[in-house]
Parts: structure tokens; sequence; C-alpha cells
């Protein structure tokens, strides 16, 4: 990755209350604007107030990336105390940089600047006298930190002061004067600082002008994906991390005609989807596992009574209440196995934001072309963060593509159920005359009347399987890629979701030191794409399977489909994966390789 | 419907095929037991589809789990047989995706009032604009013979072998204070009534619940029979004021000698009201919707 001239990353930590989060969007969106590609992610507590550890990281380069580096670049304390811990992630020859002339007098031990390595760059700012002389208060020292950052490395002043005023834009304007002027403040004194620090910030990518990139989070893009394929109908009850993906609807739905409804509970939210699917809707829901496991049964129903209904699933630490601020990849087994019965559903993970766009849209295509629920499974990590996303001119998602009854046969009566080769059927929907049927959770014959007599139910149950195979050739999505060296490979690291990012990370750095590696992301979870998973094994000597889950989900629903055992590499600590433990890993399974190879 | 002179075979069956009543029922026959208040529903509906003209095509029967639910393969329209106690949001959902619907929602009363509990007040605050047909008979008939919520104190089935403590819900009172926009009562023994009970509530715009009473004829041999409803049903007063909320709890506290009838009813904005309010405000005009066209 030599071509990448800018790769900052840049964490603020504070507390509840400190403004950490606020600031740390004007400084992505800032950078977005001046041109660069963003990556970010914040940490913060499930508690609305009170003292909890908020962390802000901004990662800013010329070139798309994929992941957070491991190491922090430039970290800002507006509270030690929750700092000192996260002093460790900065890199050598990185900075730090915290309050000098804090408010409280922080106990012997508890200043941040005694828990810096030799390495690490202090730079300490008196950021609340500095606020009270340019706004008369000291509420803005967070404006004032950001400012110090931005006139250190020489970041675009204008772009800082549009974004400042794009936030505060709903206030009156002495809130956004008074906060251009602490900002200005504090760039002027980081402008005359002498650094010895190593960070650079090169100019924006030349070939990326503004507005051809869009800086949205995972569930803003699920958002477009949904306005995009022509969304009818929503239903759902808020969770989070979830949760912004109603907002965001309810505020743009409304003004395209469509119409959503927060419903009593989960089980309401995917009823009425399957409900209005039935009916003929584009309809959708949005849950976390909690709310997934709610849906289940309802799951099932559309399974059986062949209805489509799109449900986004972003998931968040568990079991049970769990973590619900924190992210983790827990929940594959309840999307792709969920429910009773022979229950089999599409399942899509995108692994980025665009993926999510993506994803949502062409979800929307296959719950109404194959006639099931559709699940698309994120989770908080990726439902939260934020990236730079270029969008293509052209809307490419397909609507109302779905098999009709024909009128050839109009005398005979309608076979809502129809065994066809490819076991899809004809679909009606209420009030057309020539499609009148009963759909039911029943097991039922091809005119939807219930029956259980044995050939029945094996036709039908082959019918809601093999139709959906179809979806492994469904056009305009990768629901499976290769990355990296081709051919032979000593290592080959399979991952799903927002782990993806991280696992190509660390394989590039991995190729960097020497080692033949490749990654594939496989984006499809149900039907896997179990004859490209196998060649792509083949060519491995070890596999590495990196997940956020304990026991291994993916690893489990590869192995047990590809007949191999694989490296599990798992995490639960509520965190993305980190770059540096998958590259450690690669390191070991080369390792081991080399050394069994010399052994023998 | 009540006629004058004894009803002759050839003449009923000339009466029916030439009221165009049929054109409303499937080909598959019910599977009810003989005697069972369900045969009442299907008439009754058919009935009153029939009188007001609507198309097959654009009626939907949503139904749940349980004997009542069954219902929507008799009939010539479009049906949903759904999920135990899941009857409503679907309903919801499908007048959400199309307005231009009737939607029909019938259940019994554990279907409706034990695990489905929870979305009828909602359904009725929202005033969704769907029919509510609860076929109440005090007893799960499907899995033959066990106690529901509206089973009497004192009741012995298979699993209150030493009789029904709890006492029973009433649930004309939880629809009324609910805020359901039309609330009634009809008696299965009563087809006529029951009839014109089903047309005035799907003819009601908002969320009408009608609750009947519907006697079980395999599993309740002693409480809520044919014989024991004939003597407590009782019509409600003719001076009853429907507008009047008040007046429509205090005639449904009279469990022990229930009144059929219209409780209640009023005029307010339906959830499509609502939704199409909300697409103004937002600055959008209402898309055409699911299925039209």
């Amino acid at each position: 990755m030599t071509s990448i001239h800018t790769d900052v990353q840049i964490g603020i930590c504070g507390s509840a209350g400190d403004g950490t989060i606020a600031v740390g969007d004007i400084l992505k969106r800032a950078m977005a604007r001046a041109g660069y590609r963003v990556i970010a992610f914040d940490e913060y507590p499930a508690e609305i107030r009170g003292f909890g550890k908020c962390v802000a990281r901004t990662r800013i380069t010329t070139e798309q990336v994929y992941s957070m580096k491991p190491k922090t670049d430039v970290l800002v304390s507006l509270n030690d105390a929750h700092a000192i811990p996260h002093a460790e992630e900065v890199r050598d020859f990185g900075a730090v940089i915290y309050d000098s002339a804090p408010i409280t007098m922080i106990d012997e031990g508890w200043h941040i600047s005694g828990h810096l390595n030799p390495g690490q760059l202090p730079y300490g700012l008196p950021m609340r006298e500095i606020s009270e002389q340019a706004t008369g208060s000291s509420r803005s020292r967070n404006i004032v930190a950001l400012g110090f950052v931005a006139g250190l490395y020489q970041l675009p002043r204008q772009a800082f002061i549009d974004a400042i005023a794009a936030k505060f834009q709903t206030k009156a304007a002495e809130v956004t004067q008074s906060n251009v002027a602490a900002f200005n403040a504090g760039y002027d004194n980081g402008a005359e600082i002498y650094r010895f620090d190593k960070v650079e910030v090169g100019p924006p990518a030349r070939r990326t002008r503004v507005h051809d990139s869009t800086m949205m989070t995972g569930n803003a893009a699920v958002v477009r994906g949904c306005l995009d394929a022509g969304i009818e109908t929503f239903f759902g009850y808020p969770i989070t991390p979830a949760t912004s993906i109603m907002e965001r609807l309810a505020v743009e739905m409304p003004k395209h005609g469509a119409r959503l409804l927060q419903t009593e509970d989960e089980i309401s939210a995917i009823s009425a989807t399957v409900g209005a699917g039935f009916a003929g809707a584009r309809a959708a829901t949005a849950t976390s596992g909690p709310g997934f496991a709610l849906m289940s049964e309802m799951m099932g129903l559309g399974v059986m009574a062949e209805v489509p209904a799109v449900v986004f699933v972003s998931q968040r630490g568990g079991p049970s209440t769990g973590m619900p601020t924190k992210t983790e990849q827990a929940d594959l087994n309840i999307a792709v196995f969920g429910g009773h019965g022979d229950a089999k559903r599409i399942v899509l993970a995108p692994t980025n934001v665009e993926g999510c766009w993506r994803c949502a849209g062409r979800a929307f295509e296959m719950a109404e072309a194959y006639q099931t629920p559709v699940v698309v499974l994120l989770d908080l990590y990726l439902s939260n963060r934020y990236e730079t996303v270029v969008f293509p001119n052209k809307n490419p998602f397909v609507r109302d593509a779905w098999k009709r009854p024909t009128q050839d046969n109009a005398n005979e009566p309608y076979r809502r159920f129809e065994l066809t080769a490819d076991g899809i059927s004809p679909r009606a929907v209420p009030g057309d005359p020539h499609g009148i049927h009963t759909a039911t959770g029943l097991e039922h014959n091809e005119f939807g009347r219930p029956n259980d007599l044995s050939a029945m139910h094996f036709q039908m149950t082959e019918k809601r399987h093999e139709k959906l195979n179809a979806a492994l050739k469904h056009p305009g999505i990768t629901i499976y890629k290769r990355f990296g060296d081709t051919g032979e490979v000593d290592v080959g690291l399979l991952a799903w979701g927002s782990t993806f990012g991280e696992t190509l990370e660390a394989m590039l750095l991995a190729r960097a030191e020497g080692i033949r590696c490749a990654a594939m992301k496989v984006v499809m979870l149900s039907p896997l794409p179990v004859k490209p998973i196998k060649r792509f094994l083949k060519d491995c000597k070890e596999v590495i399977v990196p997940e956020l889950n304990y026991e291994g989900q993916f690893a489990n629903l590869v192995s047990g489909a590809v007949g191999r055992d694989v490296i599990r590499f798992n995490r639960v600590t509520g965190k993305p994966m980190a770059v540096n433990e998958i590259l450690d890993t690669i390191r070991s399974a080369a390792g081991k390789r080399k050394l069994r190879k010399s052994a023998a | 419907m009540s006629p004058e002179h004894p009803i002759y075979l050839e003449d009923k069956l000339e009466e029916i095929r030439g009221s165009g009543r049929l054109g409303y029922r499937s080909k598959s026959l019910p599977t009810w037991c003989p005697g069972c208040g369900y045969y009442s529903m299907t008439e009754g509906v058919t009935w009153a589809l029939n009188e007001i003209g609507l198309r097959n095509e654009d009626v939907v029967i949503v139904s749940g789990i349980g004997c009542a639910s069954r219902f929507p393969f008799f009939m010539e329209t479009y049906g949903f047989h759904t999920l135990h106690g899941r009857t409503l949001p679907v309903a919801t959902g499908i007048k959400v995706a199309n307005d231009k619907l009737t939607v029909v929602v019938v259940g019994g009363d554990g279907d409706g009032f034990a695990i489905g509990g929870g979305h009828i007040p909602h359904v009725a605050r929202r005033n969704v604009d769907i029919t509510y047909l609860l076929f109440d008979n005090g007893i799960y008939g499907l899995t033959k013979g066990q106690v529901s919520p509206t089973s009497a104190i004192g009741f012995t089935t298979s699993t209150s072998p030493f009789e029904n403590h709890d006492q029973p819900l009433n649930p004309l009172m939880m629809l009324l204070s609910y805020g359901a926009s039309w609330v009634g009562q009809a008696y299965a023994g009563q087809p006529g009534h029951l009839a014109e009970m089903i047309r005035a509530a799907i003819k009601h715009r908002g969320f009408s619940y009608l609750h009947i009473l519907s006697p079980c004829v395999t599993f309740d041999k002693t409480d809520r029979t044919y014989r024991n409803l004939d003597f407590s049903v009782r019509n409600l007063p003719e001076d009853h004021d429907h507008s009047n909320r008040l007046a429509a709890i205090r005639e449904a506290t009279k469990v022990d000698r229930p009144a059929v009838g219209l409780y209640y009813v009023e005029n307010r904005p339906t959830l499509s009201d609502t939704l199409d309010e909300v697409m103004i405000r937002a600055g959008g005009k209402p898309a055409e919707q699911a299925g039209a066209g």
C-alpha cells in the first residue's frame, strides 16, 4: 500500500458530556469535505447521562481502507482518567494532546503525561483557559482541542469552519460564532508549535472530488438502499443499534409516499412486514438480536407461505440484553438457522458501508424474486461507523420483477404454490381477480390447501429449499470475492461481515512481510456459496476464520459445509477485531507451516 | 331474515343459489363439528359480503390458529392463515400496504385474548380500518378442550381438572376502554342478527370489534351451551345510547345476562388517515399502493 500518502488515525477520548463524540463528528465531516477518505467509529456507554467513557476514532486517508488502524497516531484526552488506558494504543512518535491546566486538581499519578512512553510525544494545552479567553466560557474546550489538532497538522481550516457551521445550523448564529472562535484560537496555538512527532498529513487525493463521495454510517446506507429500492412499508420497534434505521426512514419515507409504523413489539413488526409483503408491498423491518429472537416464528411463516420480507438485523453483544452498545458477530446462527422446522432463508452480510446500501437494495429484489424472507445481517460496528462512499449515478435496483400468474389458463384454478422447474411459483397479490388464494402456515398443496401427505411435504420442502439456489447467481451483487495472492497460498483467511475489513488489512500487511496469503469475503451466508469456498480452501495450506464470537459460528458453518476444519480466531471483547492480532495469527500459521516443512 | 312460514329445502336451495352468496364460498367444505357456532360465522360473513357487494379479490380474511381460524379456506376470497395470536399485526400490515382492501380478521378467544392479547389495544388505539370477528367459546377446541382466558370460574377441563380458578376476562370492557371505535356483541344461536352485525361491523370505517358468543358443542357440555345461552342472552335496552362509552361499559359489566347489539360506535381518523397526514406534513403525497392496478 505504498500509494497511501496520508493514513492518520485520530482518537478523541473523554467522559460523556465532554463533547467527545461531537468534535469527532466535526473532524470526520471536515476531512470528508476536504476530499479525504474517512472511516470512523465511536465507542460510547449504554447510559445517556453519567460519566461513562466515550472514544471517537477517525482514520483519514487518501486511498480507500477497510478498517480502523491497530495504532492511533494522535490521541486527544479530554478526560485523563478515561484516556490513560488508551495511551498504549498511540504509536511510537505519535502525539498525545491533553489539558495542561484542568479546572479540577488531578490526583497524583492520574495525569496522562505520567503514563506515556518515551516515544509518545506530549503536547500540553491549556484548553479551558483558551476557551475562556476566546468565548468567555470553558464549555468549548473540546473545540479548542480540535482546533489545536487541525493547526498542528495544518489541516484545511475552512473545511472545519464549514463543518462547525453545518453542525450548529439549527441553533442561534452566536453558537456557531463562538465555536468558530474557539476553533480558531486552538488552531492558531497548534500552528505555532514546533512538532517532534512523525505524523504527516498530505493533501487529499487529486482525483477525489468532494461531491463524488458521501460520508455516512452503515445504517444510513441501509436507509438509502431501502429508498433506492422503492421501499413501501416499514414496521419497527426501537432497539440499539438498529434504531437509527427507523429514525431516518421515518423522516424520508413519507416524503416518497411510503408508510412507516412503530409497532408495539418486534413480533408485530415482523407480522405486519409479512402481512404487507403478502399484500404486495416492498416491506421491511429492522432489529437487533433480542428482537430478532422474537421474530423467529413469523420468519417461519414467511418461509412456509412464501412471502417476501426484508429483515435488517444489527448484531450487538449477547446473549439476552448483553452489551447493547458493543459490537459482536454472534447472531449468525439465529440468522441462518433461527426458528423451527426446515426454514431456509436468504442471509446477506455486508462487509462495509457501501455493501450495506447494496445488500439492502438487492435484498428487496431477492425477497420478491424468490418469494422469501431475506435477512441482512449487520453489526454495531458496521451500523455506526462512518465511511466515505461513492455511489453510482444511476439507481441500479430493479422493482417489481417477480413471476406473476399468466392469463393462459385463466379457467383453471390458480396454483399459488405450483411446483415448477426452478421452484418459483407465479405469485398473485390481493386485488388480482385471477389469483384468489389462501396462504397458510400449514403444509399445503399447490393450491394452498392444507395437505400433510408425505409426498406433498417432501415436494414442497424441496421446492422451498431449491428455489433459493437462484439467489447464488443474483445479478448486481458480489456474494463472495477473493483478494491477495492467486493460486496456492500458505495462509488463507475466510471472513464475513465487518470483520472482513480488519482481515483484509491484516492480509495485506502479511503479504508485505513476504507471507503468501489470500483472503476471501463471504457476503451470502445462506444459501452458502459452497463450491467457491471449497475451491478457495483447496488453494490454502492453512485457513484462518477470524470472527467476533466465542465458538466460531461461521467456522462451524463453513467446516460443516466443506468437511474441513479451520483455524478459529475468535474474540468477544465487544470491540472490532484488532488488525495486529489477526496478523499475529497469520504469522504463526505461516510459521507453523515452515516448521513442519523443515522437520520433514 | 326471519321467515313467516316453514322453510322447505328446495326453496332454501333456490334462494341461496339465486342470492349470489355461493360466489363467496370456496369448494372446500368446513371441517368443524356438526352444531359448531362457526357455521353461523360462515353464513354471516358470506351474507354480509354479498349484501355489501364487495368483489372477491378485494377481500382478505386473516386468521390465526384455532378452530375458528380454518375459516379462510372455506371462502372464495384472499386469505391468510397466519400464526397463533398474530392476526391483528398481520392484518395491519395488509391494510397499510393496500388501504383499498377490506380486511376481516377471525379468531377465537385463545388466539385473541391469551397469546394475542398484547396486540388488541394497539390496533384499537390506532383505529386500523379492519373488522375483528372474535368467536368466544371459552375453551381451546382444536387442542381438544383446555381452559381459556374467558372460561368461567369453576369450569373443569383437561388442564383445569380441579376447576378453573382464574377470573375470566371481560373482552367487551377491554375493547371499550382500549378505544375501539365500533364494539358490538352477537350470538351464534341467532344467525340472522349475527349476519346483520357482521355487515355493520364491516361497513364501519375504523376498527370494529364484534364479540360472538359461540358454543363448543364437543368440549363444553355444561357452561356456554346453546341451552344456557338461549336462556341468558338478552338484547341491549332499546334506549341504549351507543355514542356513550360509559353506558356501553355499564352494559358490558352484566356478564350473567350478556346483551347482543351495538354497544358503542364513534367516527374518528383511521390509521390510513393518520399515515396520509404524516405524508402531507413531510411534504410528500400518497403514492399508488401495493396491488392497486
